[in-house]
């Protein structure tokens, strides 16, 4: 336990790594996310044809093969890429290649949950603003979204969930996240039980917290009903 | 539009981790003490980081430690991430098809362990108890004919039967005996006897320094820079902050 305690200032900055891991991840998949479901709903056959190997390919394979085949192989691009135009060696960082990866792994998943929050508009509401002369622009900003934050809410929050727990597979290219500096102080001090009992813990309360926070925000946007 | 531009250009340089300032980048792992360990401020420590240190020294180059996960290793080095790789490597046929390796930095030895007091002249006609089919079991059919060997699936056994009174001593890695043994509670009234054995027919080649293939002048300079810290007694100082006996090995 006195172990754990002279590693704590070390474990938090794990923690906040991987924090920091999974919001970038997340807004580079909502950026992904975005750019496919616009796609899939309104762009041309060879758009269409490209997100549809995006998400077909991405969801299909594990995220640890994705990490390795981005941090190595990319690497292994860069050099060869940069060995060719005479460049200096250019580190691909491990942080990049982490919030690289999730991003463009949870991106393929929430091409899905926006493109079923879309879906689920009524159909009337978009004729119904051109009748009333909104431009295709304005009938998305103030008309669509609004109502597509709502129905995507609950699947958002749940690739959160599931994201913020993938961002453990980063410890294999050995950034320092929680996971991987727990390993290392574990069995450095050869208790790793205790350090991965603090893990579990750590990740809970990240869980919980933000689990908490979406609640509220579904809550907030929610269709106020009279009887509420 | 300048700023921003300028400023995204900064970001990414950070990000991407614009060329160190070190002539050489080493692979470290972090998570296997002593050699290795992970110091409580994130830093990492220990023999192979010591050695590291001494050899740069040497070398007249300044190295910069980069913790890599042990399973990441060999591909960082591949990728050129880093330049080397000192981390408690086995020198093995199967790595040596990848990358090259330095000669051995350390082989640690195979030693017996049996009641204080003990010397290697008792051993005749005594019984040792060695794990089946180890290397440790090569070394006593081939060196120690007339001692009788005890052979057991599991070095935990051999500790068992050592305590229990059955076997009269145990032959196995120091320091896998150190850590496994005598620093318990059960290896109370136990210790180490006899020379430190590691013959490369039976022992194998010990831990060398990884780099790439093409780097044979880098190899070089690690396999001389070696012997050179060997001389100083740079190398003992540091060994003997760490183990009792020298590691380096015949």
């Amino acid at each position: 336990m006195a172990d754990l305690i002279s590693y704590m200032p070390l474990l938090m900055r794990g923690m906040v790594t991987t924090i920091l891991l999974a919001i970038l991840g997340l807004a580079l998949a909502t950026v992904f996310g975005g750019l496919g479901a616009a796609g899939k709903l309104s762009g041309g056959r060879i758009a269409k044809r490209v997100v549809w190997l995006y998400t077909s390919i991405v969801r299909g394979i594990p995220d640890i093969v994705m990490l390795l085949l981005l941090y190595f192989g990319g690497q292994r691009l860069i050099n060869d890429i940069g060995g060719m135009l005479g460049w200096d060696y250019v580190e691909l960082s491990k942080f990049l290649s982490g919030v690289l990866t999730i991003g463009f792994i949870y991106g393929a998943y929430l091409t899905e949950t926006f493109r079923g929050a879309y879906l689920t508009i009524p159909r009337g509401q978009v004729e119904a603003a051109q009748a009333l002369g909104l431009r295709p622009f304005t009938t998305l900003i103030k008309v669509s979204i609004p109502q597509l934050v709502r129905f995507a809410l609950p699947g958002y929050a749940n690739v959160w969930q599931v994201l913020v727990k993938s961002t453990a597979v980063v410890s294999i290219i050995g950034l320092q996240d929680l996971v991987g500096l727990a390993n290392d102080a574990g069995k450095t001090v050869r208790q790793p039980f205790v350090f991965f009992s603090f893990v579990l813990l750590a990740y809970l309360c990240i869980t919980f917290v933000s689990t908490t926070l979406f609640d509220w925000l579904e809550r907030r946007t929610a269709l106020k009903t009279h009887e509420s | 539009m300048k700023k921003t531009l300028c400023a995204a250009a900064m970001t990414f340089a950070t990000l991407a981790g614009a060329a160190s300032a070190a002539d050489l980048k080493i692979c470290v792992e972090g998570a296997y003490p002593p050699f290795s360990e992970t110091a409580t401020d994130g830093s990492v420590v220990g023999f192979d980081i010591d050695i590291a240190n001494a050899l740069c020294a040497d070398m007249g180059k300044s190295c910069e430690m980069l913790k890599t996960d042990w399973d990441g290793i060999i591909p960082a080095l591949l990728e050129r991430k880093c330049d080397a790789i000192i981390a408690s490597m086995s020198i093995t046929e199967e790595r040596k098809q990848v990358i090259d390796f330095s000669g051995k930095y350390y082989n640690t030895p195979g030693r017996f362990v049996g009641k204080d007091g003990m010397s290697e002249d008792d051993l005749s006609g005594k019984t040792v108890g060695v794990q089946r089919g180890t290397i440790h079991q090569a070394f006593m059919e081939g060196e120690f004919p007339d001692v009788e060997l005890k052979l057991y699936g599991s070095q935990d056994e051999v500790y068992l039967d050592l305590v229990a009174g059955r076997i009269d001593a145990s032959m196995a890695d120091s320091i896998a005996q150190l850590d496994g043994f005598l620093n318990t509670e059960a290896g109370d009234g136990f210790g180490f006897f006899g020379g430190s054995y590691s013959i490369p027919k039976y022992h194998g080649d010990g831990a060398g320094i990884g780099v790439r293939k093409a780097d044979t002048e880098l190899r070089d300079a690690f396999s001389t820079s070696i012997s050179n810290i060997r001389t100083s007694g740079e190398y003992e100082t540091i060994n003997s902050k760490y183990f009792a006996f020298d590691i380096y090995g015949g």
